[in-house]
């Protein structure tokens, strides 16, 4: 049976999940969605704790997974994270918009 | 949630957003389901993913499974523990006056809505050649959950669906008209 996983995630802030999701796509990349910015903290908590366990089992099996965030639970994630072992994640890097969109109309 | 004008939220199942989270052989995309994704963004509704019980206790390697393996009690509080966490974030969508609705997968052990597939007969050594599981009607473990939970809480179920893309008959014009009712 084909499996056409990418073996890519990408860890997206709430905040971001809209303006890259078509670029994501087109990466083939999954995403794991990070809580949005006005939960309770228990909440927020319990959240990152299972987004922490699940991006452990990606990393424990060579899954490639990146960051794409805004900072604003960066701080709870990396402790959600190094409490299984996990180090920060790299940053994803955003694509620019394309430099031809940039050159004068002739 | 907050004081904007109520939204339309959507809880929709991990592997949706994320390919990767199907047990091996199941992933049908490299990474999302974009049917659903690019209908939900139509439709102007918040994404809500949910957490992915199979994966994050049986693992990225796990085997498939039928409803009649995970229907342990070790196995229900650990959907409950997940359901937990999905029911408080839809309290407080319900608080703030959201619309919400659920999409699960029809063919999953934990995240069916409407089917959810089953085989008595399953045990031991992983070595089935021919996936004789049928899909009966019910709920996954995991929504049971959901739901129990969202009811302790006082709150009403959400209109649902499931995606049935591992269906053999499946139809996507169906399953867009299916969904296109839900996100009315």
């Amino acid at each position: 049976m084909i499996d056409p996983r990418s073996r890519r995630i990408a860890v997206v802030a709430d905040s971001l999940l809209e303006p890259v999701l078509d670029e994501l796509s087109a990466d083939g990349f999954g995403v794991i969605q990070l809580p949005p910015a006005d939960l309770e903290p228990e909440t927020v908590a319990a959240w990152l704790e299972q987004t922490a366990e699940h991006v452990a089992e990606f990393r424990r099996n060579d899954y490639e997974v990146v960051l794409v965030d805004d900072g604003v639970h960066q701080p709870e994630l990396e402790r959600a994270l190094a409490a299984l072992g996990v180090p920060p994640l790299p940053q994803y890097a955003i694509q620019p918009p394309s430099t031809s969109r940039l050159m004068p109309e002739t | 949630m907050s004081a904007d004008a109520p939204k339309r939220v959507a809880f929709i199942a991990h592997c949706l957003l994320n390919q990767n989270a199907k047990v091996e052989g199941g992933a049908k995309r490299p990474g999302m389901w974009e049917p659903v994704i690019e209908l939900l963004r139509e439709r102007g509704y918040t994404i809500r993913q949910m957490p992915c019980p199979e994966l994050a206790f049986g693992g990225a390697r796990r085997f498939w499974g039928v409803r009649e393996q995970f229907d342990t009690p070790i196995y229900r509080r650990h959907c409950r523990r997940l359901a937990k966490l999905v029911a408080a974030v839809i309290a407080q969508h319900a608080a703030a006056g959201d619309d919400v609705v659920l999409i699960g997968i029809d063919s999953s052990p934990m995240m069916g809505i409407d089917f959810t597939p089953s085989a008595p007969h399953w045990s031991g050594k992983p070595d089935i050649v021919e996936d004789d599981s049928t899909l009966v009607r019910g709920d996954g473990i995991f929504v049971e959950e959901l739901k129990a939970e969202l009811a302790e809480r006082g709150l009403p179920e959400p209109r649902s669906t499931g995606i049935r893309h591992w269906f053999a008959d499946y139809d996507p014009d169906e399953e867009l008209e299916r969904l296109g009712a839900l996100l009315r």
